[in-house]
């Protein structure tokens, strides 16, 4: 709320000129004794009292609760319609006057200070890590979920003063380091890079279960150069690459190509591709790597390279299949159809040829993150590591290339021989001199220059300003350009910082912004906290969540990049689509499951944040929907104007689905609904879209006004 | 903490390596000291709460009639306590299901704006007693690492949801080249965080004065962090306690949830008998898939807004039921095993509920209550008037209980007693 004033008074120029904090109070009082207290005074109910509320602002309660009273008051919804009203002229000097000391007291209490001292957060650890080392960022991704989740306090994740710090995050910072070094130091014999086909013509596994007579095997169907899947259930166990005897040796990125072609299939089908492991007799397919179209009886080669782990294995699975009607034919888990349970049925498959899996795959040996790391250090062509002068000048060397770019700024006295020294007992004693230098790598890595964005009070320096850009747009450290042009003093001159920004946003990483932001702001990582009710809605799946998420990714990235008005954001003539979500939308001619920018038809009753499928679904519970969260959502996530908690003592609606249609049916006499309908209903800026919003059912179906269940 | 005989010189005068007894004396100081054996204390979570039509007795005192699920745990009637009309103040949170992050901290409105959670009732014994066992505090989930567990800056402790993992690093000594590896990250930790310490004053150099606090909270972390390290390289030196039981399955398949309470639970008593850690967290978590329960064919969760149709009912208590039913089984376990001191009910305080007093509307009062073992008087329905008593009167007691100087916790306004 701090910057929300803040903002509002640095736009309209009122920053200039120092206000006394007290100088509000003669008139405010005025207004105060005359409306208000008669509510809010000794005695009275309301939570918010006058009486003993002291005019200094330095004091931080004070300051908030006149925050408060200054934002209800600006948007009238104070006093309270039927109160009797007080002169708008006398309101508006009041608002003035209380905005000016409460930005005076906002900016004097920051003095020198720009933004509190803030930590790299657990995506940013992860980013940052990833960059930082030249690992595989989902290396780095893995290595923040080891560290202590943000709290939820209800904004942003990067606001310092919420974050915190334990003893539990300084361990988990030194464990992070100590994986983080582990997977990009690696020397001696690279890992062979293998080549592993399975023709699934040929399996011996697959004949095996296609003729198989006990119960739930025989699902299978043998072809001449392909074995053909109807289902998506025994997909665990038939077309994964451990059964067919590959299982992932050294970590990694792998090629992995796919050929299939549909089978009797009348209709677009598709296959899906998964990371998953062997758990008992079945793999489970947990991670979706991607899902593929096959259409028009043509075969389709698909090529992906995913970082697989050891241990993981890839799975095949299908969809979109359509299960005929058939009576003459009995599913193959009946035991009495005995051998080629699927011989004659006739139903859309996916007949899958062969999966080729290729890897590692290595650039160089050892990898550039080794070489780039330990730079100065030789090594030989097994991989060896060959140091070329004494060992205590590398590690010198080592410390200072790396925690240079670790500290985001040239280091600073003391700085170099501090972790420096940390290797030097290690080497003293004559241990190696890899674990020596880890020492001090782990030592910069759990560092405040490295953990927090530190910097002197005062104007922000060039390199304070290419950190504070890049963890804005990249949710990382900058980069070679940034960390050049900082050190040359140019990246504060205006055109070379709009030339970054640009450019900035046209790379790949600004996707990491774009997510984090909807992230949060429009709350997007809560997409998986409810699944919807199977029985209810058997039409969602793992692919729909997948795409309703990318939908609105690719809307906002879309509104950055081609620069529209904000009020694209909720009125918008189109949107991203892949044939899933287009089918689910009632979308006509969009093949494949590719996404990509699709205009609405005029009449489509989609078009903005508030109809996409991922904010619908975010503000429903999984079985009923209710306008009240829909609405919360409008007022918290776009307008920035959370409701006022509940008064104390009023219990929540009991939903009761027993032949009830919608909210507003619910029994009049229920006293809690109304009142917290009444939360709602004062801001009358958005009558339509309440309502309106209840015609978008639970899985986020457009089922019009004449609302059903 | 203090102790009259520091362990690592015990250790080393003793010279043997085995499972040593608790002396008296090395007993923490603070702990009561007509305490002969250990307190322990084990909070169970089920986040998506207990069907009230199903567990509140309608009669208080202790002729209550047992309900469908009070049923299922009647035979262990006389050991534990039941209560009704407990909740927290204000928990209506950003998240309707915010008020889970809360159960063990009483901080109010969570997740809405600038919130901070506080300390959790384990994380003040854990801190209280220290490294007195290997793990000062276990915590523990079904799912994801999620936990109710907060530390004294408002940081999660994440769980372990691992059965197996959690067995390996309880009770399976590691091959000598682990164990030198690890010995060997604690030394490096151990100058790394030293080495931190002496950047202080460089440091501060470089932040505002508003900032110094913030650095102030990360040095006070890299000094208690190092003083953790120390003690945990005093354990890893010490061989670990050898059980009956042998490594268990992990279960890969999200779904099934008893499977996975049932897991966890039988972690507890092992975790108790050989005094490894005697504050055990566990939460119950939705997995927002459907339960392995015959007759089940919606995820918890659903079934949990069932919106009075009784043919959601009817499946959320077949779920509920299993539940309710390991529970039976962990009280059942820690009654019949026992150390020197007696059986591990007696010594243990098992607290047993929900965030959720009715998550058909998410509300959070009236929850579901109990309090088994622990040596308190048992036996009887505790009601209190309307549905919102301070439940952190509970943890007072609870806290005072397991030694704990504590006159407040939360939103407390006093310690509760009954009898």
């Amino acid at each position: 709320m701090i910057n929300r004033v803040f903002c509002l008074a640095f736009l309209v120029g009122l920053v200039s000129g120092v206000v006394s904090a007290q100088s509000f109070e003669p008139e405010v009082r005025r207004l105060v004794q005359g409306t208000c207290v008669r509510c809010h005074g000794v005695g009275t109910v309301t939570p918010l009292s006058f009486e003993g509320l002291g005019y200094d602002l330095t004091d931080h309660e004070t300051f908030q609760t006149w925050e408060k009273v200054y934002e209800r008051l600006v948007r009238g919804e104070m006093p309270p319609p039927a109160a009797p009203q007080p002169d708008p002229g006398a309101v508006e000097m009041v608002l003035g006057s209380l905005k000016r000391a409460l930005v005076a007291a906002n900016l004097a209490a920051r003095g020198e200070q720009r933004t509190s001292l803030r930590r790299l957060t657990r995506l940013e650890y992860g980013y940052t890590v990833a960059d930082l080392l030249l690992v595989d960022t989902a290396v780095g991704t893995e290595l923040a979920q080891g560290l202590p989740a943000e709290a939820d306090s209800g904004g942003f994740d990067t606001v310092a003063a919420n974050q915190s710090m334990s003893p539990l995050h300084v361990k988990s910072y030194l464990a992070a380091a100590d994986l983080a070094l582990d997977a990009a130091i690696a020397v001696g014999p690279p890992p062979p890079t293998e080549r592993h086909t399975i023709d699934y013509a040929q399996s011996q596994y697959l004949y095996g279960i296609s003729a198989a007579k006990a119960l739930g095997l025989g699902i299978v169907k043998p072809l001449d150069d392909a074995f053909v899947a109807f289902f998506d259930f025994g997909s665990t166990y038939t077309f994964h690459s451990l059964s067919e005897g590959f299982g992932v040796p050294y970590p990694g990125r792998y090629r992995v190509v796919v050929e299939a072609y549909p089978y009797q299939a009348d209709t677009p089908v598709s296959f899906t591709m998964h990371r998953g492991r062997l758990s008992g007799v079945a793999a489970s397919l947990d991670s979706l790597i991607g899902s593929f179209d096959l259409v028009r009886d043509a075969p389709r080669t698909v090529e992906v390279t995913p970082f697989l782990r050891p241990g993981e294995l890839i799975g095949l699975s299908v969809a979109d299949l359509d299960i005929p009607v058939v009576t003459d034919w009995r599913p193959p888990g009946d035991p009495s159809l005995g051998y080629g349970g699927m011989k004659d049925f006739p139903g859309e498959g996916v007949a899958f040829k062969s999966m080729t899996i290729e890897g590692p795959l290595l650039e160089m040996w050892p990898p550039r993150s080794t070489r780039e790391l330990l730079m100065g250090v030789e090594f030989d062509e097994d991989g060896e590591m060959r140091l070329t002068k004494d060992p205590y000048a590398h590690v010198s060397d080592i410390v200072d290339r790396f925690a240079t770019r670790a500290f985001r700024r040239p280091l600073e006295g003391g700085e170099l021989e501090a972790y420096a020294s940390l290797a030097h007992p290690l080497l003293d004693e004559g241990r190696p001199f890899f674990e020596a230098v880890r020492v001090s790598l782990r030592g910069i890595l759990s560092a405040p220059p490295f953990l927090y964005h530190t910097g002197a009070p005062g104007t922000l320096d060039d390199f304070g300003l290419a950190t504070r850009l890049s963890y804005f747009l990249w949710r990382s450290m900058p980069d070679a350009e940034l960390f050049d042009l900082a050190g040359v003093g140019r990246l504060s001159e205006p055109t070379v910082l709009a030339g970054q920004v640009d450019r900035m946003l046209d790379d790949i990483r600004s996707e990491r912004f774009v997510q984090d932001f909807a992230g949060q702001a429009f709350r997007l990582y809560e997409l998986g906290a409810t699944a919807p009710d199977p029985t209810l809605y058997p039409e969602f799946d793992g692919r729909l969540g997948q795409a309703i998420e990318e939908e609105t990714e690719l809307f906002l990235a879309e509104l950055i990049a081609t620069n529209h008005g904000v009020g694209r954001l909720i009125d918008a003539d189109f949107t991203f689509l892949n044939r899933r979500l287009a089918e689910h939308y009632g979308v006509e001619d969009v093949e494949g499951q590719q996404m990509r920018k699709v205009t609405l038809p005029a009449d489509s009753p989609r078009g903005g944040l508030l109809t996409q499928a991922s904010i619908l679904k975010i503000t429903a519970n999984g079985t009923t929907t209710s306008p009240i969260p829909r609405g919360n959502f409008v007022l918290a996530n776009l307008l920035g104007q959370p409701a006022p908690p509940p008064p104390p003592g009023i219990g929540t609606i009991e939903p009761d689905t027993r032949g009830t249609t919608t909210i507003r049916e619910l029994p009049p006499c229920d006293r809690s609904a109304r009142i917290r309908l009444g939360v709602i209903r004062p801001d009358r800026r958005f009558p339509n879209t309440l309502s309106g919003l209840r015609w978008y059912g639970d899985v986020w179906r457009f089922r019009g006004p004449p609302a059903v269940p | 903490m203090t102790f009259p005989v520091d362990r690592r010189t015990f250790l080393r005068a003793s010279g043997v390596a085995l499972a040593l007894p608790l002396l008296e004396s090395m007993q923490p100081t603070l702990a009561r000291a007509a305490a002969a054996s250990p307190k322990r204390m084990v909070n169970i979570c089920s986040t998506l709460g207990l069907y009230a039509g199903s567990w509140f007795p309608t009669a208080a005192g202790p002729g209550y009639e047992a309900t469908e699920y009070l049923a299922l745990i009647d035979g262990h009637r006389d050991r534990y306590t039941l209560f009704s009309g407990f909740a927290h103040q204000e928990q209506s949170g950003r998240q309707p299901h915010n008020s889970e992050i809360t159960w063990l901290t009483a901080a109010r409105r969570p997740g809405m704006d600038g919130f901070r959670n506080t300390i959790s009732v384990d994380q003040i014994v854990s801190n209280h007693l220290g490294y007195v066992t290997r793990f000062p505090s276990v915590v523990l989930a079904t799912v994801t690492p999620q936990s109710q567990s907060f530390t004294r800056s408002g940081a999660m402790v994440p769980a372990e949801t691992s059965a197996a993992q959690l067995f390996r690093k309880m009770f399976l000594q590691g091959t000598p080249e682990e164990v030198a590896r690890e010995a060997q990250s604690l030394n490096d930790g151990g100058s790394i965080l030293d080495r931190l310490k002496s950047q202080t004053t460089s440091l501060r150099r470089h932040v505002s004065a508003g900032d110094q606090q913030k650095l102030d909270a990360y040095f006070d972390a890299v000094r208690t962090a190092e003083e953790d390290l120390a003690e945990v390289k005093a354990w890893q030196q010490r061989p670990k306690p050898v059980v009956d039981a042998t490594l268990p399955t992990d279960i890969p398949n999200p779904a099934d949830l008893i499977g996975r309470v049932k897991a966890m639970f039988h972690m507890i008593p092992l975790i108790l008998e050989t005094d490894s850690s005697r504050v055990i967290s566990m939460m119950i978590q939705d997995h927002g898939v459907v339960p392995q329960v015959p007759g089940v064919t919606s995820d918890q969760h659903s079934l949990s807004h069932h919106g009075q149709d009784d043919a959601k009912i009817a499946q959320l208590k077949k779920v509920e039921v299993e539940i309710v039913t390991a529970f039976n089984d962990l009280l059942t376990q820690l009654r019949e095993r026992s150390d020197t001191n007696g059986s591990l009910l007696d010594q243990t305080t098992v607290l047993f509920g929900s965030n959720l007093g009715n998550a058909n509307a998410h509300t959070a009062t009236d929850l579901p209550i109990l309090v088994a073992g622990g040596g308190f008087s048992h036996g009887q329905h505790i009601v209190h008037e309307g549905d919102n008593a301070p439940l952190c009167n509970l943890f007072v007691t609870m806290l005072q209980d397991m030694g704990v100087e504590a006159d407040t916790f939360g939103q407390s306004t006093g310690a509760l007693t009954w009898g």
